[in-house]
């Protein structure tokens, strides 16, 4: 029996790992209640918030998503006090994402890279970081279930699919997508370094529709959203679970999770728009708000048995905060490449984030943007002084004949980088999130022997007569660690299942339990976590 | 109605030396036969839950104007299915809608067309059923409809009335051999007119009219006859073939709904000879109130263009308020894919929604039903999907009944029939289904006021029932 304040399974977030796992429980015959902190719009309006928008402001995604008052998310427009995230430490933790009914798979490019083997061993192979809980061929079967899930494309050539290292178990799903025309010239040039531009497996429906959602037909839109829902993002997942007997609470701010006698969690409390507190039972509790909200939320919960925060008597929440530090090059050539065509990201070269140097330094995976260049080009052209046919005619060719490749480096867990509390308060008087950030010298050294020289090498073997290097780290809005995994509850928050150590009817899965992040976006990995975590409830629930 | 008793007696008697099929070795051939011709009368469609279910083990949900009749399972269990029919009893349910315990089917199935069909293809079909279908052991689920609906020989009656007799078509000597074997097809098998042929007061078919349109669920199934105006005079015989082959033809129509389904399970499979006889022949059925042949059709209506002017910039909850409200539904939903000017794509994956018989027919149906209902087609081309915006689990937005009808009127007036007007109302009716009939409360006053009238009916069927029960059990 569901209501608005009790359930069997009380689901905190409404993203990807929220959705996935609530469908299991609601297929096992349990009831769900889900609980989102900020609106539930559709996807229409999404689409027309970024049409509506003028050009200038387009570089920030969240144009789309306005955050409503009580669910802050970061923006591009609020800056130091004002806003939502705050830093310390040498480097900003300035990710988005967003809090609305579907979550942050809203704006994600559906880029889908397994971990690989070593990636998941790399404190045994290199002696650094830490090692995940499990091996490779425990979390391939997940892998699988969440390429179907999903709905995720990819090659069925063996040569071209990652990790190289590693069994399938099952193909694709749907077959990998054709490669853009600057793709294809990208592709050829980094072959003569050696250099395998591979395509991306990634959640869209390629050429054909799937799981009841039309195929791509090219929008190019993908981030910040995408239109038809070719693009698999958690909303187009809501509507099905409702039919399945979900009941979903909008503009519900989750601000406790309650202990009771047993250490086992007895309720979540949360504050609706008008900042009125209801509280909701129920038997297991999952929080899916990822590595940011979900850290928040355990150390706001903290009580007299847990002083350090809910789950947090190994004091490792909020610590070990992970991205993939970025850095791109934004290369003009003499001969046009031509991006755009197809999803914005298509293709990609994994192979240089391996290797027997992460020993000494991260590895970096490097890729060619696929977005069509004429938004990024536009006001460049403009700042020419050009009007009329010869403006045009600059765009058409600074649209043609400039690509952005983009290294992405494995950072290691570090404890250090670590989620506080802020003493800046939001809107419903909650504690911000304050972040402390340094990239590291792992990464660093990447940068300054590996990732850069070989950045520079593409760029010229693309023919660039000029390239410029973003000047610092920028971050790739993949947030891992916060709630890491680990077999030892003294050193880590989460089990196996992504089941809190210190409270056997709380699950915190995604990507805050990820002990290691290498180079690939980590979506694919928080699901097969969430699909783990969702069989180990459904067996929790038979014995309860 | 004396020859409907007459060869209910009749027919079965003739096939009653046939036991049933397990005790039958049917060749390779006829079972390949009957394969095409299931292909042809296009069982899968209703007897398989396209979600998920097995096929011919029935268990679809069908609305229809009385109700919702759910299919059922015709594999060759013993149990659940058809396997214990004997041949006389397969081709009684086949041809005359009565099944093997002597209970009358609703005519959902079209056994009013298949009753044409030659006791040499019923043969082949039963071969096929009891030999080339995997038995499916699963009830497909009860149909529940309302009263009087719910008590099946209330359809004795409408049988007696309606129910052709189920005997050959004799050749019509005027007519090529071609044309002969199409009037087969397209009035047997191909149940063309289960459809597109209008029914009167009772649910039967207006044979009068045939072909010229009619209400079917949430869809219309437009005029089909040779007017040159309302009906697809304006196609060429290659036009024709090309539809069934492929569900569309480029800036004029594609199929949806349950034509997408005949397309995808039935016409594309069937051979040219038989796709170029179906078309000769209903190329050659006119609409009795031919029009003048001069008016625009349904296949030329609106023209490319966009409001986005009128309301870009603004906002997305002022755009749909204002006087563009409907075009700035239309740029949020359905640009993406049709084109800012409505224009589709080159290829014609995504149809332009000018030139197109959807959104310029006779009546606003089709256009309602595209967007609740969306397209779901299979064809050697490929998968067509156009995502639904009804209340689907799949739903890419759960448009409103006032944004439905906003959205349409901008459709119809920019690119289709400019003259229709859509109402939330409208699109109520079509949300559920289709119009209901008025059958069932007809029924009910009979039953009423005319109680007399209808016991009288009943008594006539229950005495037909009576007679032909024994036949039955004998023929088992």
């Amino acid at each position: 029996m569901v209501t608005k304040n009790s359930a069997d399974v009380v689901i905190v977030g409404t993203g990807v790992v929220g959705v996935v796992i609530a469908e299991q429980l609601l297929d096992a015959g349990h009831s769900v209640l889900m609980v989102e902190a900020g609106p539930r719009v559709s996807r229409a309006e999404v689409v027309e918030n970024w049409r509506n928008a003028p050009l200038g402001v387009k570089g920030d995604t969240s144009v789309a998503y306005p955050p409503r008052p009580w669910a802050p998310h970061p923006t591009g427009a609020e800056k130091g006090d004002d806003a939502y995230l705050q830093f310390t430490g040498p480097d900003a933790y300035d990710q988005t994402f967003i809090r609305y009914a579907g979550g942050s798979t809203w704006h994600w490019a559906g880029t889908s890279w397994r971990l690989t083997p070593e990636d998941m061993r790399i404190n045994s192979l290199y002696g650094v970081g830490r090692d995940w809980a499990f091996d490779y061929d425990t979390l391939e079967p997940y892998y699988v279930r969440t390429e179907h899930k999903l709905g995720i494309c990819g090659p069925s050539d063996r040569t071209k699919q990652w990790p190289q290292t590693g069994d399938r178990s099952a193909p694709y799903p749907m077959p990998d997508l054709p490669f853009s025309p600057g793709e294809v010239r990208f592709t050829e040039v980094v072959k003569t370094l050696g250099y395998n531009n591979i395509p991306v497996s990634q959640a869209r429906n390629s050429g054909m529709p799937y799981d009841g959602r039309p195929a791509c037909c090219a929008n190019n839109n993908c981030v910040p959203v995408c239109p038809v829902a070719a693009k698999y993002d958690a909303e187009t997942a809501l509507h099905r679970l409702e039919k399945k007997g979900a009941t979903i609470l909008v503009d519900a701010v989750v601000y406790k999770v309650e202990t009771n006698a047993q250490n086992k969690i007895e309720a979540v409390s949360y504050y609706d728009q008008h900042k009125e507190s209801h509280r909701i039972t129920g038997k297991l509790f999952v929080l899916a708000c990822n590595g940011l909200e979900n850290p928040k939320l355990l150390l706001m919960s903290k009580d007299d048995r847990n002083p350090n925060g809910v789950a947090n008597s190994s004091d490792q929440v909020g610590r070990n905060m992970m991205d993939h530090p970025a850095r791109s090059f934004t290369v003009t050539t003499k001969d046009p490449y031509w991006s755009g065509i197809g999803p914005v990201v298509n293709s990609g070269i994994m192979e240089t984030s391996q290797g027997a140097f992460r020993s000494e330094h991260a590895g970096a995976y490097f890729r060619y943007n696929n977005f069509a260049r004429n938004r990024f080009v536009t006001f460049a052209a403009l700042k020419k002084g050009l009007v009329g046919k010869a403006l045009d005619e600059e765009i058409r060719r600074m649209t043609a004949c400039t690509a952005d490749i983009v290294a992405a480096h494995e950072i290691l867990a570090d404890p250090n980088n670590r989620l506080t509390l802020s003493d800046k308060k939001d809107w419903l008087g909650l504690p911000k999130p304050s972040i402390h950030y340094d990239v590291g010298d792992y990464v660093r050294k990447c940068w300054e022997v590996y990732s850069q020289p070989i950045g520079k090498k593409i760029a010229e073997a693309m023919g660039a007569t000029d390239v410029k290097i973003s000047p610092k780290f920028n971050n790739s809005k993949h947030i891992m660690g916060g709630t890491i995994m680990g077999k030892d509850a003294g050193n880590s928050v989460v089990d196996v299942d992504c089941r809190a150590h210190d409270h056997e009817n709380l699950f915190i899965p995604g990507g805050g339990a990820m002990a290691a992040g290498a180079c690939g976006n980590s979506t694919i990995t928080m699901v097969a976590l969430a699909i783990k975590a969702g069989d180990a409830m459904v067996e929790q629930m038979r014995g309860a | 109605m004396k020859t409907v008793k007459t060869l209910s007696l009749v027919a079965p008697l003739a096939l009653a030396a046939f036991a049933p099929a397990s005790a039958q070795e049917f060749s390779k051939e006829l079972v390949e036969k009957g394969r095409y011709l299931a292909t042809a009368s296009d069982c899968v469609a209703c007897h398989t839950n396209h979600a998920g279910g097995k096929p011919m083990a029935g268990g679809l949900p069908m609305s229809s104007p009385v109700g919702t009749i759910v299919s059922t399972n015709i594999t060759p269990s013993k149990e659940f299915g058809i396997g214990s029919y004997t041949e006389a009893q397969f081709a009684d349910a086949v041809r005359k809608g009565v099944r093997a315990d002597g209970a009358n089917l609703y005519p959902a199935m079209p056994y009013v067309s298949y009753a044409i069909m030659t006791d040499e293809d019923i043969h082949a079909l039963y071969a096929y059923f009891m030999q080339g279908v995997e038995p499916v052991e699963e009830k497909a689920p009860e149909t529940d409809l309302p009263f009087p609906m719910n008590i099946r020989a209330s359809m004795m009656g409408w049988n007696m009335l309606f129910r052709p007799a189920d005997k050959p078509l004799e050749n019509d000597p005027q007519q090529s051999a071609e044309w002969n074997r199409g009037r087969y097809l397209a009035e047997g098998a191909a149940h063309c007119s289960t459809c597109h042929t209008p029914r009167g007061v009772f649910m039967e078919e207006d044979k009068g009219r045939n072909l010229t349109g009619s209400q079917i669920g949430p869809w219309f199934a437009p005029d089909i006859t040779n007017d040159k105006v309302h009906g697809i005079g304006s196609w060429t015989q290659e036009d024709l073939v090309t539809y069934l082959k492929t569900g569309r033809l480029d800036h004029r129509a594609q199929a949806a709904g349950s034509m997408a389904e005949a397309i995808s399970y039935s016409f594309q499979h069937l051979s040219d000879p038989d796709l170029n006889a179906i078309a000769t022949y209903v190329r050659s059925v006119p609409n009795p109130d031919a029009s003048q042949a001069s008016a625009p059709t349904r296949f030329d209506q609106g023209k490319a263009g966009n409001e986005l002017a009128g309301f870009r910039g603004k906002g997305y909850a002022k755009g749909i308020e204002g006087d563009h409200a409907g075009a700035a539904l239309y740029v949020a939903n359905c640009a993406s894919c049709h084109g800012y000017n409505a224009q589709g794509t080159t290829d014609g994956y995504y149809p332009s929604l000018f030139h197109n018989a959807a959104t310029a027919g006779d009546n606003s149906t089709n256009v309602i039903a595209a967007i609740l209902y969306g397209v779901d087609r299979h064809t050697k081309d490929g998968h067509v999907f156009m995502p639904p915006f009804g209340d689907q689990p799949n739903t890419i937005n759960a448009l409103s009944n006032v944004e439905v009808a906003s959205l349409s009127n901008y459709i119809l007036k920019d690119y289709g029939n400019a003259k229709l007007k859509v109402t939330p109302e409208d699109v109520q009716v079509i949300r559920e289904g289709g119009p209901s009939s008025q059958l069932v409360l007809f029924a009910r006053i009979g039953m009423g006021v005319g109680a007399v009238a209808a016991l009288a009916v009943l008594g006539v069927a229950v005495w037909l029932f009576r007679r032909k029960r024994p036949q039955t059990q004998t023929a088992a």
